[in-house]
């Protein structure tokens, strides 16, 4: 079981959605900031794994993306997203994993622009319907 | 979902702890009456029997603070080292690691020793929305 946002889009009256699964697994992974050595690479880790079946307006898909802690931002893992009602750009790691899924949600949706508030973060477009 | 297989070698048997994301609208959040809001949290369960023969409670992780109850943890920094403390909290304090007590845990006629600690665990482990109801007596038990 995961958590799975449907997310309905009433201007096009379709819908996406988004997957969180919380998974144990080898990690292999080249994303930013993790932390891999021959020492560690075969320990399980636990974390969430984000992917969606949407696509982004340009028609790319997004790749999929890993949360280990609550402080692994959804903007290169720096800082939190744009989004307006919640704490834009904060470099504070989510309180919860509802403030976190909430984050990553918004972000998804709405896309952000390369080095978005100086992350470094490549550009994202907003999920197309 | 994650699911973590526990071996025990003295009776040959296998236990899972399982962790998987959900979401929820919460009855309570932290002893608080709920705002309808949905919650999105993680939930924690295993078979692994208590030393008195009966089931674990459930455990919600909302942050990382949530650290198994009774027991003095430190934060983890990331989701890999709060499951395993769960993890190995099921194991030390069920007494799996025991082989004595373990091979007990399966028979009515645990010894008294067996049945006074496993009691005040039950009576902790009921809080389980609480990460720092510890217990003197929970430590001990567990070590």
């Amino acid at each position: 079981m995961a958590i799975n946002l449907s997310i309905y889009s009433n201007a096009n009256s379709s819908s996406n959605s988004v997957v969180f699964d919380f998974v144990g697994d080898v990690l292999a992974s080249s994303h930013d900031g993790l932390p891999y050595s021959p020492t560690n690479a075969s320990s399980v880790e636990y974390y969430f794994k984000v992917t969606t079946n949407a696509r982004q307006d340009n028609g790319n898909p997004y790749p999929a993306k890993i949360v280990r802690s609550l402080d692994e931002l959804v903007l290169n893992r720096q800082k939190q997203s744009r989004n307006p009602y919640g704490d834009p750009y904060s470099t504070n790691a989510y309180s919860d994993v509802k403030s976190m899924v909430v984050d990553y949600a918004w972000d998804y949706i709405n896309g952000h622009d390369a080095n978005e508030d100086g992350t470094g973060v490549k550009a994202q477009n907003p999920m197309r319907f | 979902m994650a699911r973590i297989s526990v071996y025990q070698e003295e009776t040959n048997r296998t236990y899972s702890v399982t962790a998987e994301a959900l979401a929820s609208v919460m009855d309570m959040v932290e002893g608080s009456a709920s705002d309808g809001d949905i919650d999105y949290y993680i939930r924690i369960s295993t078979n692994i029997p208590k030393v008195d023969g009966t089931s674990w409670p459930v455990y919600i992780i909302r942050k990382l603070t949530d650290n198994p109850p009774g027991v003095e943890y430190s934060t983890p920094s990331t989701f890999t080292e709060l499951i395993n403390q769960y993890v190995t909290y099921f194991i030390t304090v069920s007494q799996l690691t025991e082989s004595s007590s373990s091979s007990s845990s399966f028979s009515s006629s645990s010894s008294s020793s067996v049945s006074s600690s496993s009691s005040s665990m039950s009576s902790d482990s009921s809080s389980s929305w609480s990460s720092s109801s510890s217990s003197s007596s929970e430590s001990s038990s567990s070590s």
